[in-house]
């Protein structure tokens, strides 16, 4: 399969800079323990938060940081789509005959992120063995699917900032703010935010589909119905198709301005 | 002859935002962009036959590698057709990109880090070559260009030449029916250089390969093209073969006289005198004279002593200079 290909020849690139490789991973999970060491320290000061404790928190966490290293680690493509446009390469994947998003997946895939990919596990487990819930088949696919729902989320918010990079080109820093923003948000309960900021994230930007209401669904809590949390990971998946629309018609008129 | 490529009434504008200068102007930039209309390319019409050699030549910002885009379903023109190998060539990019390759001078397409046969197993596989063709056009372009010692080397350790020839193999493992070149001989060596050119011939004269190259290189031109296609402003200047537009240039000819002692105000009836330095003077014909070598030593050598002297037909380069002068671009 031509995947297989792409994937041997990256592993083949980033072998080849070893040191390099290894730094960078030790570097990102430092950031992430940092990360983790400030939901900590919050936590030791406000014993809850909303209606979370700290490992439900830490879950969270452990549910962002995996999805999210997952993406950055397999979907880079699209992350370094303004550096695509830029140097040419857009150009070069055009005039090939295979399907512009196999391609893009194909285009960069980033082995320094696997240590935080198994960080974020680790800390989900950690997560999972001291919270205090009563487990069933339902809560265990639910589980799953928080992981997958994160997973195509970041995918979809990705995919959108891509396509808003065709227009302005530059690398902004408003694509950062909706990625690693959406990120630091999804630490905590989602409802504990202004009321408008809590309706971007669950209508706009379904970031509470894999964070605030799955997890209700497994602690049993919150006013909003069981069932609707349950699947609310789901119909959160759902949000990938206008990115991917968005990107597609960005793309085309790429093709019609050059720019 | 067969056609391969249509254009027929090519448009291509860009839009490009106007930027306002001034302390605030990002914002009202941000707000209301006002735009500039770009023609890039205005009523382009050409056909090109099968196994054509064609130099698409320009000066810088002509519409070159906009006009190679759309060739290549890159860009999508805003009006006209096109039509290529039978495909709307951004219409169905897909199915139609298997059948061109397209080398970009100054971009690689292969990987950096790993050894050149590892990036052409790629393209075997993006371009679903069996492994009895791969084997056997890998074989051809090995003998061709000379690979063999470069194929397990990272592309980083090779120099640009030999990128060049990887590059050109490159794109060719999928015996394209169309090849676009642009600016494949920019910084290579004389050596290198030839080998390009030598092995672009070859391509075309074995599998018929069509070949449109951009290049600013007249040499180029004149060593490979059967057709040139001059383009500037975004219009078509001149379409047609290289060695008719050189005849027309071909009465011109310079003619450096060096004299035996230093001479003030050299003057010579039917030739313009170009620069006088001292003991050496340079004449040119008038325009629509033919030159005769016997009648203007004669006349010369009546006036003043010479030791030496040179004919010199205009080179390809003062012929393009010419041209983009005559057309104003």
């Amino acid at each position: 399969m031509l995947y297989n290909k792409y994937l041997k020849m990256h592993l083949k690139s980033s072998l080849e800079y070893k040191a390099n490789t290894i730094f960078l991973s030790m570097a990102q999970a430092l950031i992430f323990i940092g990360e983790i060491l400030g939901v900590w320290l919050l936590f030791l000061k406000f014993e809850a938060v909303g209606e979370w404790g700290f490992y439900d928190s830490l879950l969270m966490s452990g549910v962002v940081m995996t999805s999210f290293s997952l993406m950055e680690c397999f979907a880079r493509g699209y992350d370094e789509f303004p550096n695509l446009i830029k140097n040419g390469t857009l150009d070069r994947l055009l005039v090939r005959p295979v399907n512009i998003h196999y391609q893009l997946l194909g285009a960069k895939i980033e082995f320094s992120k696997f240590l935080r990919i198994i960080l974020g596990i680790t800390v989900s487990i950690i997560a999972i063995i001291n919270m205090n819930i009563n487990w069933n088949i339902l809560k265990i696919i639910v589980l799953i699917s928080m992981y997958l729902s994160g997973c195509i989320i970041i995918f979809g918010l990705m995919i959108l900032c891509a396509g808003i990079s065709i227009y302005t080109i530059e690398n902004l820093e408003f694509t950062n703010i909706i990625t690693n923003g959406s990120k630091e948000l999804a630490y905590y309960p989602i409802n504990i935010y202004k009321k408008w900021l809590t309706r971007i994230f669950t209508f706009i930007i379904p970031i509470a589909c894999f964070n605030y209401l799955p997890l209700s669904f497994l602690l049993e809590t919150g006013s909003i119905p069981l069932w609707l949390c349950g699947i609310s990971p789901f119909l959160g998946m759902l949000f990938i198709i206008p990115c991917l629309i968005f990107f597609n018609f960005s793309l085309k008129k790429y093709q019609g301005t050059g720019t | 002859m067969s056609k391969i490529i249509e254009f027929t009434n090519i448009c291509k504008q860009f839009k490009i935002p106007e930027k306002k200068n001034g302390k605030w102007s990002f914002l009202s930039n941000f707000f209301k962009r006002k735009y500039k209309i770009i023609q890039a390319l205005d009523n382009i019409n050409f056909s090109i036959n099968e196994g054509d050699i064609v130099g698409y030549i320009g000066p810088n910002g002509a519409g070159k590698s906009t006009t190679i885009k759309i060739m290549s379903g890159i860009l999508t023109p805003t009006s006209g057709e096109c039509i290529i190998n039978g495909y709307i060539p951004w219409k169905s990019r897909k199915e139609y990109v298997k059948n061109i390759g397209v080398v970009f001078g100054q971009r690689s397409q292969l990987w950096w880090d790993v050894p050149v046969i590892d990036s052409f197993e790629l393209l075997k596989d993006i371009y679903k070559i069996s492994d009895e063709e791969y084997k056997e056009t890998l074989n051809i372009l090995n003998k061709a260009l000379n690979l063999e010692e470069l194929l397990s080397r990272p592309l980083r350790q090779l120099s640009l030449g030999q990128k060049m020839k990887c590059e050109l193999a490159g794109s060719l493992l999928h015996k394209p029916k169309i090849l676009f070149l642009d600016e494949p001989t920019i910084g290579l060596d004389a050596v290198t250089k030839l080998a390009v050119r030598d092995f672009v011939k070859y391509i075309n004269k074995v599998w018929n390969t069509t070949i449109i190259l951009t290049t600013h290189d007249m040499n180029d031109i004149e060593a490979l093209t059967n057709k040139i296609i001059l383009i500037g402003k975004g219009k078509i200047l001149y379409n047609g073969s290289f060695d008719n537009i050189k005849h027309q240039y071909a009465n011109e000819k310079i003619i450096q006289v060096e004299f035996t002692k230093p001479y003030e105000n050299v003057y010579l009836d039917g030739y313009e005198l170009i620069s006088h330095e001292k003991n050496v003077a340079t004449f040119k014909t008038l325009n629509n004279t033919e030159f005769h070598t016997k009648s203007f030593l004669n006349e010369i050598s009546q006036k003043y002593d010479i030791v030496d002297f040179s004919i010199n037909s205009l080179s390809v380069d003062e012929i393009l200079a010419r041209l983009y002068k005559e057309y104003k671009l």
